[in-house]
C-alpha cells in the first residue's frame, strides 16, 4: 500500500528519515493486514457452514453433530405441528429425505412442496435439528443451492420453482 | 403517424442541444491554470477575511497564506505545458457534428425499432372502464366491481353481485369469501348463505364440509323452503351414507317444487342418478354371473338409447368405458366411432373422446 | 402514446450518452475546450430524456395502464396511490430505470456546477460518467426494458410483492441508489484525473462534496433498509451479514475511508495515489453490489427472483469498469505528481491509520462475501458464511479503530501532540470506563462484551462532544465570544463531531442487543407472555380487510413491569392478488427500547406469538441518522482551507514545507 512518495531528491539525512517513516507506515499497514488475514483464516475454519442436499449427506458421509445448511423441497404431507412452536417436516430431493425438527415460527412462505433452506445440526440417522428456517421474499424465488440440488437429482423443472432464502429465525 | 412526428421532434431537440456548444464556441484551450490562480487568490482573500473576523489567529493565517501562495506559484508553473493546440479545431467540430447527427438518431431508432410498439395506444384503466359497455370485455366490468369493493369493502350489495360471478368462473375460494362478506355486512339472507355453502363445497372439491353444512343450516333456518340449501343438505346425507334419506329429501323437494322451477330438472337428474347408484349397489350384491348379466343389460340399454340418437359426452364416455371394461372390444370401438360421428361438431368433446381412447388403449384399424 | 414516448426517450438517451462519452474525451485529449463543453449539454439532455422516460413509467403506474407488462407484473388497480408510485421501483426493471435516472441526475448536477469545477476536470468526469450511463442504459433497454407492451391487455395486475408494500420501500432504494450512484461521480473524477495526469488539492476539493453527498445518502439508505427488514420481515433481526447487505456495506466502508483520505489530500496535498485508487474501488464495490443483488449468484435473505442473463450482462459491465479503471490506474498513477510526507504523530497520520483499518475491515467483509462463490467454483462445495465469521474478523478490526478515533480527532494537522490529545480525551475515556464497569457490575452473569461495547459507544459520543466543546471554548471568554466561535467553527468540524458521535450511538444500540430476549408460545385470548421487561396479554383476534389484503389482527395489551404501555396490534395478512401471506409485527416503542410482537400460525383457538424485548434498539438507527446529519453538515461547509490549522497548537504555527 504505497501511500505517498517523495519524488525530488532530498538531502541524504532527511531522505533517510522519510524512508524510515514510510517504512513505519508500510509496516503498520502490513501488520494490520496480516492480523486481519490471520483472523480470516482462523475464522474460516470454525465459522463457515457447508450446504448439503439430503442425498449428499449420505454420499459425502457427513458426520453426526456437524453444523450445516440443508436444502431441498418440503415433502408434501410431512409437516406436523405440536404445542405451538414445535414443528417437524421432511426435506427431500426426490431421492432421499431427512426429518427436520424445529422450534419456532415458520416463515410466511414456508409451504409443502416448495423449496426450503434450514440451518442446524445433523444428528445422524436421517435426522436434522434446525435452529433456523430461512424465509424468502418472493414466491417464485428458489435459492440457487436448492435448485442445484434438485437438478442434480433430476427433479428440477424450471418454472415450477418456488421457495425461500432467509432470515435466521432463531428459535 | 403522430407519434413519429413527436419522436422526430424529440430527436431534433436533443441534437440541437448537443450541437449548440459547437456553434458558438471559439477555438480555445483550457484555462485551468487561470481558474486555479483565481481560486487560490480567492483563498488568500478568504484567509484575510477570517483573520479580520478573528476566526483564526495571525500565526495560522500566515501559515495558510504561505501554503496557498506556494500552490499559486506551482499552478502558474503548469501553465506553460497546458497551452491548447487549436489549429484543426474546425475539422474536429465538423466530425463531432457528424457523429451527433448520425449516432444519436440511428442508435435510438435501432433500439426503439427492436423493442418499441409504436402502434399500441395507452390504455389506462380508468379510460378502459369508462368505455366498458355491456358488449365490452366482461373482465373489465369485473375489474370495475373489484375496484369498487376494494374501496368500499362494506358494500354488501356489491359482494352479493360479485360472489355468483366468481362461483361461475370457478374461483371458489374468492366466491366463498365474497359470499361471506355479503352475509357479514348485509341482512341475513338464505340465498346468500346457500351460495356461501355451495362455494365452500366447490372449494372442497364437492365434499359437503362442516363449514358448508353450517351455512346451509343457517339458510334453512331463515327460509325453510330454500331449494338450494335443501338440495345440498340432501347431498350431505348421501355423503354421510344415508342414501335413502337423501332420496327421500330430494323427492320431497321435487314434490314441493313450483311447476316452472328451473332447478327442478337438475334435482330430478340427481335423484335419478341416486336411484341408479342404488340400483348399481343392488347389482353389486348379485352373484358374479347374474351381476355380469345385469350390467350387460344396463349397458345394452344405454347403447340402444344412444344409437337411437342424441347422447352427450358423459353418456358416450360411460358407454365406451363400460364396453371396454366388459371386455367387448369391437362393441367399444363401434361406440367410439359412433360417438366421434355424433360429436363431430364439438372439438372439446372430440378431444375428450380421443383422450379416453388413449387411456383405454382403444386402437381403431383406420383412424 | 405516453408509454412509447417514454420508451423512445430512453433509447434516445442512450445515443446522447454515447456522445457524452466520446466527444468530451476527445476534447480533453486535443485540448479543445469547445468539444469538451459538449459534455455539459449532453449530460443535461440525457438527464432530461431519462426524466421524461421515468415520468412516463410513473404515469403508467398511476393510471394502472395494464398494457405495460411491467405494470401488470407489479401493480394492482386496488393499491393505494403511494404504493402504485413505489411499485415503479419495487421491481427489477423499474429500479434500473431509477438507477439510470439518478446517474444522469448526478451528471446534470456536475454539468451545472460550472463555477466550482475546473472545465477540464469537468469534461473528463462527464465523459467517464457518460460511459457508465451508456452501459446501464444499454443494460436497461436490452435486458430489463420496463416499457414492454402487452396485447391483449390483461384486466388486472398481479400486485406488488406484498412484502414491499410498505413505506420503508418507498424510501430505501432511492436513498441507497443515490449513495451507490453518487460514488460513480467520484469514480468519474478519478478516471478524469488519471487521464489528465494531474491531481491536486483542487481535485480533492471538487470531489469531496460528491463523496460526502453519496456517503450521507448511502448511510441513510443502509439504515432505512435495516429498519425496514427489522419491522417488515417479522423476525426482529436488523442485520444478518447477508450478501445483499454486505453489498451496500462494502461501498460504505470504502466511502468512509475515501471521505477521510480526501480531507488529507485537500489539506495536505498528500495521499493522492491512494485516494484515486480508493475512489475507483468504492464505485467498483457499488457495481459489485449491484451485480450481487441483481444476479442472484449469492443466496441472500433479501433475494428476489433473478435472471442469470442479466447477471452476466452486469458482470461484463463490472469487468469493464473495474478492470478498465484499474488498468488505467496502473498505467497512469506512477505519472502523478506525488504529494508530501508528514509527521508520524499528526492528524494526517491518524487519518492514514483510519484508512488502513477501514480498508482492512472492508477486505474482511469482501472475503466473507465472495469466498463462498470462489470455493464453489474451485471445489464445488457450497458453504455459507454467517455472523460468527464477521464477529471473529470484522469486529476485531473495527474495535481498535474506534478506540483510537477520538485521539485522531483531537490531533493537530502537521505535527500533533499525542500526549496532549490523550489528555484531552482522558475525561471521556474515564467516564466511559466507569460506565462500562458499572454496567458490568449491574448485569453480572449477563454477556460480558455488551457493557464493554456500550462503554466504547459512550467514549465516542463524549469524546466528540468534548472535542467540539473545547474548540468552542478555546481562547474565548464569555458567552458572546463562545457563541461567535461556535458560529465561526467550520461546518465540517460540526459534521465530524456529529458523525463520530453517531457511530458511538449506533454502537451503544448494537452492543445493547446482547441483552435482548425473546419468548415464544401459543396464546389464547386472556393469556400472557413475558420476555425480558415486557409482558403482553392477548386481548382477542379479529378479521379486517384492507384495500388489497385481508388480515387477521391480534390485539395485545403491553406492560413494562407494572406500567401499562399503549396496546399493540400484530397481524397476519393475506394479499388477495397473489394470495401471499405476510406477517406484520406489532412494535411498541418504550423510550429507546421496543417490545416487538409477531404472530405465527393460528391453532386450537390460540395463536403462536413471539415476543422480543429489544433494549435501546432505536439507538442503532438514531446513531445512523446522526451520522448522516454529520455528513450533511460537512456538505454545507463551503469554506475551503488549503492549509489553515485552525486550532493548531503554537508548535504547528510555523509552516512546514509540504515537500
Amino acid at each position: 500500500m504505497t501511500i505517498a512518495q517523495p519524488t525530488r531528491p532530498l538531502p541524504a539525512k532527511r531522505r533517510f528519515t522519510r524512508k524510515q517513516r514510510r517504512l513505519t507506515l508500510i509496516a503498520m499497514a502490513g501488520a494490520v493486514l496480516s492480523l486481519a488475514a490471520g483472523l480470516v483464516l482462523f475464522a474460516m475454519r470454525d465459522t463457515i457452514v457447508f450446504f448439503y442436499g439430503p442425498t449428499e449427506i449420505t454420499e459425502k458421509g457427513v458426520l453426526p453433530g456437524t453444523r450445516m445448511r440443508l436444502g431441498g423441497l418440503v415433502e408434501a404431507g410431512s409437516v406436523q405441528r405440536s404445542d405451538g412452536k414445535r414443528v417437524t417436516f421432511a426435506v427431500t430431493d426426490g431421492k432421499t429425505s431427512i426429518k427436520v425438527g424445529y422450534d419456532g415460527l415458520l416463515p410466511d412462505l414456508f409451504r409443502e412442496g416448495q423449496g426450503v433452506v434450514t440451518e442446524g445440526v445433523f444428528e445422524g440417522a436421517g435426522r436434522f435439528k434446525a435452529d433456523s428456517v430461512l424465509a424468502k421474499h418472493d414466491e417464485t424465488y428458489m435459492p440457487r443451492e436448492v435448485a442445484d440440488t434438485l437438478k442434480k437429482q433430476g427433479h428440477w423443472q424450471p418454472g415450477a420453482a418456488g421457495a425461500p432464502a432467509a432470515p435466521p429465525a432463531k428459535p | 403517424m403522430m407519434i413519429w412526428a413527436i419522436f422526430a421532434a424529440m430527436t431534433g431537440a436533443a441534437i440541437f442541444a448537443l450541437l449548440r456548444p459547437l456553434s458558438h464556441g471559439r477555438a480555445e484551450g483550457f484555462g485551468d491554470t487561470a481558474d486555479a490562480r483565481s481560486l487560490y487568490r480567492s483563498q488568500l482573500k478568504e484567509i484575510d477575511r477570517d483573520l479580520g473576523r478573528k476566526l483564526i489567529g495571525e500565526d495560522d493565517a500566515q501559515a495558510a497564506r504561505t501554503e496557498a501562495a506556494r500552490r499559486l506559484l506551482r499552478a502558474a508553473g503548469d501553465e506553460a505545458g497546458a497551452a491548447g493546440e487549436t489549429e484543426p479545431s474546425l475539422r474536429r467540430r465538423r466530425a463531432s457534428s457528424a457523429l451527433m447527427l448520425s449516432v444519436v438518431p440511428l442508435l435510438a431508432l435501432l433500439i426503439y425499432g427492436l423493442y418499441g410498439s409504436p402502434n399500441l395506444p395507452d390504455q389506462p384503466l380508468a379510460a378502459r372502464l369508462e368505455k366498458a359497455g355491456p358488449q365490452q370485455d366482461f373482465a373489465i366490468i369485473l375489474a370495475r366491481m373489484e375496484a369498487h369493493l376494494a374501496a368500499n369493502p362494506g358494500d354488501a350489495k356489491g359482494w352479493s353481485l360479485l360472489a355468483p360471478i366468481y362461483l361461475r368462473q370457478g374461483r371458489y375460494d374468492e366466491a366463498a369469501k365474497a359470499f361471506a362478506a355479503a352475509v357479514r355486512f348485509g341482512k341475513p339472507d338464505a340465498d346468500l348463505l346457500a351460495g356461501l355453502g355451495e362455494a365452500r363445497i366447490m372449494e372442497a372439491g364437492g365434499v359437503v364440509t362442516a363449514a358448508a353444512r353450517e351455512a346451509f343450516a343457517e339458510a334453512v333456518k331463515l327460509d325453510p323452503k330454500s331449494p338450494r340449501a335443501r338440495y345440498y343438505l340432501a347431498l350431505a346425507k348421501e355423503q354421510d351414507g344415508d342414501g335413502e334419506g337423501a332420496q327421500a329429501a330430494l323427492a320431497q323437494l321435487l314434490s314441493e317444487a313450483p311447476a316452472d322451477a328451473d332447478w327442478a330438472g337438475a334435482v330430478r337428474a340427481r335423484l335419478e342418478r341416486m336411484q341408479a347408484d342404488a340400483g348399481r349397489k343392488a347389482v353389486a350384491a348379485l352373484p358374479e354371473a347374474a351381476r355380469q348379466q345385469a350390467i350387460k343389460t344396463m349397458v345394452d340399454g344405454l347403447a340402444e338409447r344412444l344409437s337411437a340418437g342424441g347422447g352427450n359426452l358423459p353418456e358416450w364416455s360411460r358407454l365406451i368405458r363400460a364396453r371396454t371394461v366388459l371386455g367387448d372390444k369391437p362393441a367399444a370401438l363401434q361406440a367410439l366411432k359412433t360417438a366421434r360421428e355424433r360429436l363431430a361438431d364439438d372439438k372439446d368433446a372430440l378431444a375428450a373422446i380421443d383422450a379416453l381412447a388413449d387411456e383405454l388403449a382403444l386402437k381403431e384399424a383406420a383412424p | 402514446m405516453i408509454v412509447e414516448i417514454g420508451h423512445y426517450a430512453l433509447a434516445l438517451a442512450l445515443g446522447v450518452s454515447v456522445i457524452q462519452a466520446v466527444v468530451p474525451f476527445w476534447g480533453v485529449f486535443r485540448q479543445d475546450r469547445t468539444l469538451a463543453s459538449v459534455g455539459s449539454s449532453a449530460a443535461l439532455v440525457s438527464f432530461a430524456l431519462v426524466a421524461l422516460s421515468f415520468a412516463a413509467l410513473v404515469t403508467s403506474y398511476v393510471r394502472s395502464d395494464f398494457s405495460v407488462g411491467n405494470v401488470v407484473a407489479n401493480s394492482h388497480s386496488a393499491q393505494p396511490l403511494i404504493y402504485k408510485l413505489t411499485s415503479v421501483w419495487g421491481n427489477h426493471e423499474g429500479s434500473m430505470l431509477l438507477w439510470v435516472l439518478i446517474l444522469t441526475l448526478f451528471g446534470a448536477l456536475v454539468a451545472l456546477s460550472r463555477r466550482s469545477l475546473p472545465p477540464r476536470l469537468r469534461a473528463g468526469a462527464l465523459a467517464a460518467q457518460g460511459l457508465v450511463a451508456v452501459a446501464f442504459l444499454a443494460f436497461t433497454l436490452l435486458t430489463s426494458n420496463p416499457f414492454q407492451r402487452l396485447s391483449p391487455v390483461p384486466a388486472e395486475g398481479q400486485d406488488l410483492n406484498p412484502i414491499l408494500q410498505d413505506l420503508g420501500l418507498a424510501i430505501h432504494p432511492p436513498l441507497l441508489y443515490v449513495g451507490y450512484v453518487g460514488f460513480s461521480i467520484t469514480y468519474a473524477f478519478a478516471v478524469a484525473a488519471l487521464i489528465d495526469g494531474r491531481i491536486d488539492a483542487m481535485w480533492a476539493r471538487a470531489v469531496r462534496p460528491w463523496t460526502l453527498l453519496a456517503w450521507t445518502f448511502l448511510t441513510l439508505g443502509i439504515a432505512m433498509g435495516s429498519y425496514w427488514a427489522y419491522y417488515e420481515l417479522g423476525w426482529g433481526g436488523w442485520w444478518f451479514w447477508d450478501p445483499v447487505e454486505n453489498a451496500s456495506f462494502m461501498p460504505w466502508l470504502a466511502g468512509t475511508a475515501l471521505i477521510h483520505s480526501t480531507v488529507v489530500m485537500e489539506k495536505r496535498d498528500a495521499l493522492k495515489v491512494w485516494t484515486i485508487l480508493l475512489a475507483i474501488l468504492t464505485f467498483s464495490l457499488s457495481l459489485l453490489g449491484t451485480f450481487i443483488v441483481r444476479s442472484g449468484v449469492l443466496t441472500s435473505v433479501h433475494s428476489f427472483a433473478t435472471d442469470p442473463a442479466r447477471g452476466l450482462f452486469i458482470l461484463l459491465i463490472l469487468i469493464f469498469f473495474v478492470g478498465g479503471s484499474l488498468a488505467l490506474f496502473a498505467w497512469r498513477a506512477p505519472l502523478l505528481r506525488q504529494g508530501g510526507l508528514f509527521a508520524p504523530v499528526s492528524r494526517e497520520s491518524a487519518l492514514v491509520v483510519n484508512n488502513v483499518f477501514l480498508a482492512t475491515a472492508c477486505a474482511t467483509v469482501f472475503v466473507g462475501t465472495l469466498y463462498p462463490l470462489l470455493l464453489e467454483m474451485v471445489t464445488g462445495d457450497k458453504i455459507s458464511v454467517g455472523p460468527p465469521f464477521y464477529n471473529a474478523t470484522f469486529v476485531p478490526v473495527m474495535v481498535p479503530l474506534l478506540l483510537i478515533l477520538p485521539l485522531g480527532q483531537s490531533l493537530a494537522w502537521k505535527r500533533g501532540d499525542l500526549l496532549g490529545a490523550a489528555q484531552r480525551n482522558a475525561m471521556a475515556f474515564g467516564i466511559a470506563v466507569l460506565a462500562a464497569l458499572a454496567l458490568l457490575f449491574f448485569t453480572r452473569g449477563g454477556p460480558v462484551l455488551a457493557p464493554l461495547g456500550v462503554g466504547l459507544g459512550i467514549f465516542l459520543v463524549l469524546a466528540a462532544g468534548f472535542d467540539l466543546g473545547e474548540r468552542i471554548m478555546m481562547r474565548a471568554s464569555g458567552w458572546r465570544a463562545m457563541l461567535s466561535r461556535a458560529r465561526g467553527l467550520p461546518r465540517s468540524a460540526w459534521g465530524t463531531a456529529f458523525a463520530h458521535a453517531g457511530i458511538g450511538l449506533s454502537i451503544i444500540g448494537i452492543a445493547a442487543q446482547a441483552w435482548s430476549t425473546e419468548a415464544i408460545t401459543v396464546l389464547k385470548p386472556g393469556e400472557r407472555l413475558t420476555s425480558g421487561r415486557y409482558t403482553i396479554v392477548l386481548e382477542g383476534m379479529s378479521p379486517r380487510s384492507g384495500p388489497n389484503f385481508r388480515a387477521e389482527v391480534a390485539r395485545f395489551r403491553v406492560f413494562s413491569g407494572d406500567r401499562e404501555l399503549a396496546p399493540v396490534e400484530a397481524s397476519k395478512r393475506v394479499y388477495t392478488a397473489r394470495s401471499m401471506p405476510t406477517t406484520e409485527a406489532g412494535i411498541r416503542t418504550d423510550g429507546l427500547s421496543q417490545a416487538y410482537v409477531s404472530l405465527g400460525e393460528a391453532q386450537d383457538g390460540g395463536v403462536a406469538v413471539r415476543l422480543y424485548d429489544k433494549p435501546l434498539i432505536l439507538l442503532i438507527w438514531i446513531g445512523s441518522l446522526v451520522m448522516a446529519l454529520g455528513g450533511g453538515l460537512s456538505l454545507t461547509d463551503r469554506r475551503f482551507r488549503l492549509a489553515a490549522p485552525k486550532r493548531a497548537a503554537p508548535t504547528a504555527a510555523a509552516p512546514q514545507p509540504a515537500e
